[in-house]
């Protein structure tokens, strides 16, 4: 692809940062793919009938270098991503229903009607889809790009027995046509509200996989994307944890930041609030983002807000516990002594028993369970996957699992696993695995598929053909993950399975 | 017909046993995985791996190539075609297969 000299009269942006693109966001634009993209009355073909999420215009971007030989420099990529997903992004109501996608969660299950079940999320996730707004004539070409870059998609399973392309394009495109159409009412409200500024001073509450439990002040500096953000993040037992990196906004509320913190690079993929006072999503390991945890945040000094509390539950006796939130000073607890700080305020407990602690504070309130005993336990997830990997310089890394046992009541009705059970927090367990089933446990998979660790995390084993096992499969498994804590077992399953090799910010 | 293979026998298992709506809710296990059902990357249409390709490896190109997996495994024949470059044969060259997505291509 040719693409056209740059204007030197271009306006310059300036930024800290030095990583800055050379033009104004809609010349650079315009620069880039007008080359392709041919001026319309309403903009740029194709991109002109689109709106969707930052990760969608940065996977598009990358589709246009490998599939239609795009030079771009990463700084250009990341200004085109900004601009598009600033002027033709989604609105908070409209990504709210499917964060978990950008949020790369793990454990997510999604369930949806026929035909989209079959026609779309039989290879992608529906979010994928339905994370995108597009005219009723741009959803139509979508399904034609599917068969030109997926030409097989017709006799796939789920393809070949019925009329793929006519349900594509009649079916499927005007559903999302109607579902999901360029011109919203959200948009339009959402370009016209006031954004509110990032900047300022954030109490977070998250957990660091591997370490526990934490709580931390995040500041944000800076009036434009790249901001800098540095504070700290503090575990149960006291543990400082330095964090400090740069933060992109989209959309006006759509927060990525990278970050070292304790001297693992993270990354947070979360929404900033409509009023600006809030943050929520989840923070993982920026090189393993099946490590990751709900992170939610409050700006420091807005009235009084509770987050939770680290721990989120504490063995009967002495116990010290930061209660996570702002605006704190005159926490009212049931039991205990309240000391304002930096994050909350702290509580020093003396309980006996089983038993609930609850606490307020100009209308914001929170609780935290104290236990002798627990009359039950879970394994969360339920169910996920793993994959196999590493072995090679090039090929994906083994993508591990991570399991946390939770204690429960059995409320009123004492009896387990029932609606009123009472969820009394995280509690420390012993982990093994087991065979899942009869097939599981002629292939070994216990021996193979990988380690469970005492920290919850299953590591999966090294990739590629084992010839220690019949046919020389894959170190894959079917596993049972079993907790024991306090003389209460659970189990939840686990399938380690192979590698995935096209693995986007929205799979 | 006579089940040829056991996957094709666990098939006609659950016909007869009443769950094949069953299979089919499968298809969503977990978020983006790939279950189609012939069979699926991740997962078999049962849920578990017992009906999938084992190695993977040993008949890798012949699913992949075609687009098989086309949100899970490159394609050679359009969008990642150099992909196998390197690796003639899957089960011996594994150590060969990169991951596509740029890792600088982050927002």
């Amino acid at each position: 692809m040719q693409l056209r000299p740059r204007s030197l009269t271009a306006a310059l942006l300036i930024s800290a940062a030095g990583a800055t693109p050379a033009l104004a966001s809609e010349e650079l634009l315009q620069n880039i793919c007008s080359s392709c993209h041919t001026a319309q009355e309403t903009g740029l073909s194709r991109i002109s009938g689109q709106r969707k999420t930052p990760e969608g215009w940065m996977m598009t971007i990358v589709r246009m270098q490998q599939a239609h030989g795009l030079e771009i420099s990463p700084e250009d990529r990341r200004a085109i991503v900004q601009h598009l997903s600033d002027s033709q992004g989604l609105a908070p109501t409209e990504a709210a229903p499917f964060r978990y996608a950008m949020e790369k969660d793990p454990n997510a299950q999604e369930s949806f009607d026929e035909p989209f079940a079959s026609m779309c999320a039989r290879c992608h996730t529906g979010a994928r889809g339905l994370l995108q707004n597009r005219t009723a004539e741009e959803w139509a070409l979508h399904m034609d790009f599917h068969v030109g870059h997926f030409p097989t998609i017709e006799y796939q399973a789920l393809g070949r027995d019925r009329e793929w392309y006519k349900i594509a394009r009649t079916e499927i495109a005007s559903y999302l046509a109607e579902q999901n159409p360029l011109e919203t009412a959200a948009w339009v409200d959402w370009q016209a509200a006031a954004k509110q500024p990032v900047a300022g001073d954030w109490v977070v509450m998250t957990d660091l996989p591997g370490i526990g439990e934490a709580y931390g002040r995040l500041t944000v500096t800076g009036d434009a994307s790249p901001y800098q953000v540095s504070g700290e993040f503090v575990t149960t037992d006291g543990t400082k944890h330095p964090a400090s990196g740069q933060m992109n906004l989209y959309t006006g509320y759509e927060w990525r930041a990278n970050l070292d913190i304790g001297g693992t690079a993270y990354r947070q993929v979360l929404a900033l609030s409509e009023d600006g006072n809030a943050l929520q999503g989840r923070q993982f390991d920026r090189s393993n983002d099946a490590l990751g945890a709900p992170l939610t945040g409050a700006r420091a000094g807005t009235g009084s807000v509770i987050l939770g509390t680290v721990p989120s539950a504490v063995p009967a006796g002495e116990a010290q516990v930061q209660v996570v939130g702002t605006g704190l000073d005159s926490l009212a607890s049931s039991s205990g002594d309240a000391a304002a700080n930096s994050f909350g305020a702290t509580l020093s407990l003396t309980a006996e028993g089983n038993g609930t602690v609850t606490f307020s504070a100009d209308g914001a309130e929170g609780q935290i369970a104290h236990y002798t005993s627990v009359d039950s336990i879970r394994v969360e997830p339920e169910f996920t996957i793993a994959r196999v990997g590493g072995g090679s310089d090039t090929g994906p890394e083994a993508v591990p699992a991570y399991f946390n046992a939770v204690g429960m009541w059995n409320g009123p009705d004492g009896k387990a696993g029932t609606d009123d059970d009472i969820r009394i927090g995280r509690i420390t367990a012993q982990w093994t695995v087991a065979n899942a089933h009869e097939h599981a446990a002629h292939m070994e998979d216990t021996e193979y598929a990988g380690v469970m660790q005492a920290n919850g995390i299953f590591a999966p084993a090294i990739a590629g053909p084992n010839p220690d096992r019949p046919f020389s499969a894959n170190n894959a498994g079917e596993l049972k993950v079993q907790a024991e804590a306090m003389g209460q077992q659970a189990e939840a399953m686990l399938i380690v399975t192979v590698q995935r090799f096209i693995d986007p910010p929205i799979r | 017909m006579k089940p040829l293979n056991q996957k094709a026998e666990r098939v006609q298992q659950a016909a007869t046993q009443g769950q094949m709506e069953e299979v089919r809710a499968m298809q969503t296990v977990t978020a983006g995985c790939a279950t189609t059902f012939d069979p699926g990357w991740e997962v078999d249409p049962f849920g578990g791996l017992a009906a999938l390709c084992q190695p993977m490896e040993a008949d890798l190109y012949g699913c992949s190539d075609p687009c098989w997996w086309p949100a899970q495994v490159p394609d050679i024949m359009v969008n990642h075609q150099n992909w196998d470059e390197g690796a003639p044969n899957a089960a011996k060259d594994w150590r060969a297969l990169g991951a596509t997505y740029p890792t600088d291509a982050e927002t």
